[in-house]
């Protein structure tokens, strides 16, 4: 698997891959039709947003033979296939809250999940290493990643903490005293000098305008 | 701007996972790097899907799932993806963040020699000998041939040889055909991939062969 020759950027090798897969495709082979992805996007996020154990079982008989078909060509033993198939398709239920419709199709995730499982699996048996790299050597472009939710949390903070500065004084000097530096409310309260019971009553409040002023944006 | 990259062969088997370990982690450190070829990849990814899904196969009619299905789904833990903090390493004085495929990769101690600094990273693959090099500003390793082949990822400064001078996330593979002598415009990171000892070609240099066992 050693190329012997340098590679430079001039080529184009687009052109040559298309052909390449081309010609592994069988005249049992076709697209999927717009119907069929619909049904697995919608399959996806009924397991996604409601656990949906129908939508999953359906799922899985759809990708069972194509992951036992590509398991049995890679590892050439029907057991291992039948491993490959039980590990990817249980990383399908673990992780389908994380794929994003917006970043691509449902069969490039699932193919991902399968190669990154083989992958692990070629690796233990050849090098007996059980490190799971696949997930590390594959994170940067995958599809798991979703850069907006974190851009989104980031915002929010921002604007929590603007709004904190914004409560009266004693109630910023709690709510900043428990969720920014992380302190218990009895420690809080011998920092400040009050009761234990003030600090809650603070807290309270402070705690009830934030949830009102959010709730405004979030609703 | 890159100027070497993988071949296209190289990214498709990358693609399909069927790569050893230590070249699976250089052509990610790569594509991590590489807008080009990160493009690439999605389209790779995208065509190998089709033909995986496109697999029009008998419904193996009778088998039934129903148990590991109910297996499956019994299990209610979600998978969360946690973004670790990059890892730091300091080499001479100097630190570097390593690229997140190497962040759960075991490494050696550095061996030094004189400007060169090099650490083992632990893929086990067999005689394919993975490596982190630091080469100090101005240090060179003299000028040698491949007996196997070696891939070297520059990851940060710059270095040239007869050929060329490299940037950051330049892959640029060579085997028995090339000798060179790089050196280091300024200090800088590689990882590097041997599949045998360099061999050093040239005058005196041929009594450092042993060191070729040492560097590379």
């Amino acid at each position: 698997m050693i190329e012997k020759s340098r590679q430079q950027s001039t080529e184009t090798p687009q052109g040559s891959v298309m052909k390449d897969v081309a010609a592994t495709q069988t005249s049992e082979q076709r697209l999927l039709s717009a119907e069929q992805q619909a049904q697995l996007c919608d399959w996806m996020h009924r397991i996604a947003n409601h656990r949906d154990r129908k939508a999953f079982a359906c799922l899985f008989k759809w990708f069972a033979p194509k992951v036992l078909h590509l398991g049995r060509q890679r590892f050439g033993d029907a057991s291992q296939a039948q491993e490959l198939l039980q590990e990817s398709m249980a990383n399908v239920w673990r992780k389908a809250h994380l794929f994003n419709a917006e970043k691509g199709a449902v069969t490039t995730w699932i193919y991902t999940l399968v190669r990154n499982q083989s992958f692990d699996m070629l690796r233990k048996m050849q090098t007996n290493r059980e490190d799971n790299l696949s997930e590390d050597i594959w994170q940067q472009h995958s599809n798991e990643r979703d850069d907006s939710a974190e851009f989104s949390d980031h915002l929010l903070d921002r604007q929590l903490v603007e709004y904190v500065e914004k409560l009266p004084e004693e109630q910023k000097n709690v709510v900043k005293g428990i969720y920014f530096q992380e302190l218990s409310q009895e420690e809080l309260a011998n920092q400040l000098g009050i009761p234990l019971g003030t600090v809650k009553s603070r807290l309270r409040l402070a705690l009830g305008k934030l949830k009102a002023h959010m709730g405004e944006h979030h609703d | 701007m890159i100027k070497y990259h993988p071949s296209e062969h190289i990214l498709q088997s990358y693609v399909q996972g069927e790569l050893c370990a230590s070249l699976s982690v250089a052509v990610s450190m790569h594509v991590a790097m590489c807008p080009q070829c990160q493009h690439l990849t999605c389209q790779y990814e995208a065509s190998c899907a089709q033909s995986f899904a496109g697999e029009n196969l008998d419904l193996h009619g009778d088998e039934n799932w129903d148990e590991l299905i109910a297996q499956i789904t019994e299990d209610t833990m979600l998978a969360e993806i946690a973004a670790p903090a990059p890892l730091e390493i300091e080499i001479k004085g100097e630190q570097f963040l390593l690229p997140s495929s190497l962040q759960n990769v075991g490494l050696s101690g550095w061996l030094k020699l004189g400007k060169l600094s090099r650490s083992r990273l632990n893929l086990g693959d067999g005689k394919l000998h993975a490596s982190l090099l630091h080469i100090e500003k101005g240090g060179s390793v003299p000028q040698h041939t491949h007996r196997g082949f070696e891939l070297t990822l520059l990851l940060s400064g710059t270095f040239k040889d007869e050929m060329d001078s490299y940037v950051p996330g330049d892959f640029i593979m060579l085997d028995g055909s090339h000798e060179h002598s790089p050196v280091a415009t300024e200090s800088c990171l590689c990882f590097t991939l041997a599949d045998d000892a360099l061999h050093f070609s040239q005058g005196l240099s041929q009594l450092f062969n042993p060191i070729g066992k040492l560097i590379y």
